[in-house]
């Protein structure tokens, strides 16, 4: 590690490692500078210009994300000489701009709408019908479109397929006003995280065919969540809404930032994962296929638990919640029942890769083996009590808490999906995160904990 | 900011104001002249006799029933940017989006729905609208229906409703 030497900017003392990124040490102390092409993952590509700051002793404004923190440095980010500079790139960025915010997808969490918000605000020189044309439509696959001319060529999409997935898709063809991201001829954007590219585009030249044109991004709250999709524990934000007279609806999930994690990234197939949440879900109490209502339910399975008194398995499934986990287990201590938590199905090598994807495809895998649960299939039983396992188990009878629909004639429970609840997930490296609870059903179904307190109650 | 405020003295403080009846006497004297003049010429009334009669001094600024727009090529102007709404104070504006697959534009909606029931007729959707596809200028300003389903109206009933001061196309995108 290099020394840590002090710099000073904009009047005050800022402590960096010496030969770091200036834009670095900007954005970590919330010191305003605009940007484009800088990521933090993909490191200067210094293509945008936009993060220009003074630096004493340099005739000209340079430009942060390309600038080695020195000691001693003096650096200027607030003057009306570097507001001007600001001002004038954004003007050339924007020169062949297209005005489609009202179509655009992006609006709303367009890196060039807040820019031109606080540098802008000057008209246009070149009207609609001067501005370059390109394609607007194209598919580049993996659910990945292009518009080309809303694209700023900060480079980012391209630097992600060379620097962090290896794939090489992306490139900018062309120079001057014919430059623009494309793709090989032939070939398609193709990788297990292309759809990152979407988050990292910082206009809306790539948006996500999954969500484009389903909601404007101001209508949606996001919550923080954990993806479900493997024992990583990729941080997300559930991006869900409540319009007027529906029902609460995820319409998207983003990677969120955890450096100890996922980084700045998810893969696509966590991404898409959402849809589960919202299709084939069981909404009504089952028995025997018919429907049946609480008081019903709740006395079918008292006399179950009765029948099979001592010969009763509880299983588990190693999505749910640790405090669920725990709750069930002590349950189960209660009704003399033996608890199993089968790991096994959840085992799925092909998913695996060197980078996010985990061969275990189960959310909370890590405590279940912190718990010290029992792992192997229940044998031997009379009545299985399963909490949302996806293995079908052969036993006499079977009570099922299950968050989507199935083919049982045994008395089908169901429960919140772990969007409608909150709770904590180790990871398979034993790390403990939070989920908040993102969405709010008209008619929620019970959760775990609740469905426990009906039953003893 | 202070030079901006203007400080104005209160009025009702002289003799006159407090006594009250100088005030009440220019009253009775503005009713008994519109009682004379009703009585002497029953034809200069200022009543509508409604419906019978129907009002003639509706300018274009009049905020009647919402229309939607259509292009100079006849198609819809609308490209769901949901700017409308998002600035309804009373959330009835509802908005499913789809891609547009006639090559105008890229985005158009599959569905537009205004619930003037719950609509206070603003007109702020018609402030918010960057492609001037929706419009209040048909005039029309009583609704009846048998129904509440009869008031919400949908996008092909607001795309037939015709501007009644003489703008029908939108103006927008020249």
């Amino acid at each position: 590690m290099s020394e840590m030497i002090e710099i000073i900017v904009d009047d005050k003392t800022y402590r960096a490692e010496e030969g770091s990124l200036l834009i670095d040490l900007l954005i970590r102390e919330e010191i305003k500078v605009p940007y484009f092409c800088y990521h933090e993952s993909l490191g200067a590509d210094g293509n945008c210009r936009m993060c220009m700051v003074e630096i004493a002793g340099q005739k000209r404004p340079q430009i942060a994300c390309d600038t080695l923190v020195k000691s001693g440095m003096e650096v200027n980010s607030k003057s009306t000489k570097i507001e001007k500079v600001h001002t004038d790139i954004l003007e050339l960025e924007l020169i062949n701009h297209p005005v489609d915010c009202p179509t655009c997808d992006q609006a709303g969490e367009c890196s060039l709408q807040d820019l031109y918000m606080d540098y802008g605000l000057h008209d246009a020189k070149v009207t609609i019908v001067d501005k370059v044309k390109h394609d607007k439509k194209v598919d580049l696959g993996s659910n990945v479109m292009l518009d080309q001319e809303r694209c700023v060529l900060c480079a980012r999409c391209t630097r992600f397929t060379d620097k962090i997935t290896h794939t090489h898709e992306l490139g900018i063809i062309g120079r001057g006003d014919e430059a623009k991201v494309s793709t090989m001829p032939g070939r398609k954007l193709d990788n297990p995280y292309a759809m990152n590219v979407v988050d990292l585009c910082p206009v809306g030249a790539l948006t996500s065919k999954d969500f484009r044109f389903h909601q404007r991004v101001w209508f949606l709250q996001s919550a923080e969540s954990i993806c479900h999709g493997c024992a990583k524990g990729c941080n997300i934000y559930i991006d869900h809404n409540k319009m007027k007279y529906q029902d609460d609806v995820i319409y998207r999930f983003r990677p969120r930032r955890n450096d100890a994690v996922n980084g700045f990234y998810i893969c696509d197939e966590g991404r898409l994962s959402y849809k589960e949440l919202e299709t084939n879900r069981l909404e009504s109490m089952l028995y025997d296929g018919v429907v049946v209502d609480e008081h019903e339910a709740i006395a079918q399975y008292k006399s179950l638990l009765t029948q099979y008194q001592g010969r009763v398995s509880v299983v588990i499934d190693a999505n749910l919640y640790s405090e669920e986990i725990e709750a069930i287990v002590a349950y189960a201590e209660r009704i003399g029942a033996k608890v199993f938590a089968p790991l096994e199905c959840y085992n799925d090598p092909s998913f695996a890769d060197d980078m996010l994807k985990s061969a275990q495809r189960a959310a909370n895998y890590g405590a279940i083996v912190k718990m010290g649960l029992e792992t192997n299939m229940p044998s031997d039983a009379g009545l299985i009590i399963n909490f949302n396992h996806p293995t079908h188990f052969n036993a006499e009878a079977e009570i099922h808490f299950s968050t989507h629909k199935q083919e049982s004639n045994a008395l089908l429970l169901p429960m919140a999906a772990f969007s409608e609840n909150s709770g904590s997930l180790i990871n398979e490296v034993g790390l403990e995160q939070w989920c908040e609870k993102a969405v709010e059903k008209n008619s929620p179904a019970p959760t775990v904990l609740s469905w426990l307190e009906k039953v003893e109650g | 900011m202070s030079s901006n405020i203007k400080v104005v003295t209160r009025h009702g403080n002289s003799l006159k104001d407090k006594l009250y009846l100088p005030a009440i006497y220019d009253g009775v004297k503005v009713t008994f002249k519109h009682l004379f003049d009703n009585v002497t010429d029953m034809n200069a009334i200022d009543t509508l006799e409604y419906p019978e009669e129907q009002p003639t001094d509706i300018t274009s600024r009049y905020r009647g029933l919402h229309r939607l727009t259509h292009r100079a090529d006849d198609t819809i102007a609308c490209v769901a940017c949901f700017m409308c709404a998002t600035a309804c104070p009373s959330n009835c504006i509802f908005i499913e989006a789809v891609d547009r697959e006639d090559g105008v534009d890229e985005k158009m909606p599959k569905s537009f729905f205004i619930d003037t029931l719950e609509c206070v007729f603003c007109g702020y959707c018609v402030e918010a609208c960057p492609c001037d596809a929706i419009r209040m200028d048909t005039g029309i300003f009583s609704l009846t229906g048998n129904s509440r389903e009869d008031f919400v109206m949908g996008k092909e009933q607001l795309l037939s409703h015709k501007g009644a001061f003489g703008e029908e196309v939108s103006c927008a995108r020249t």
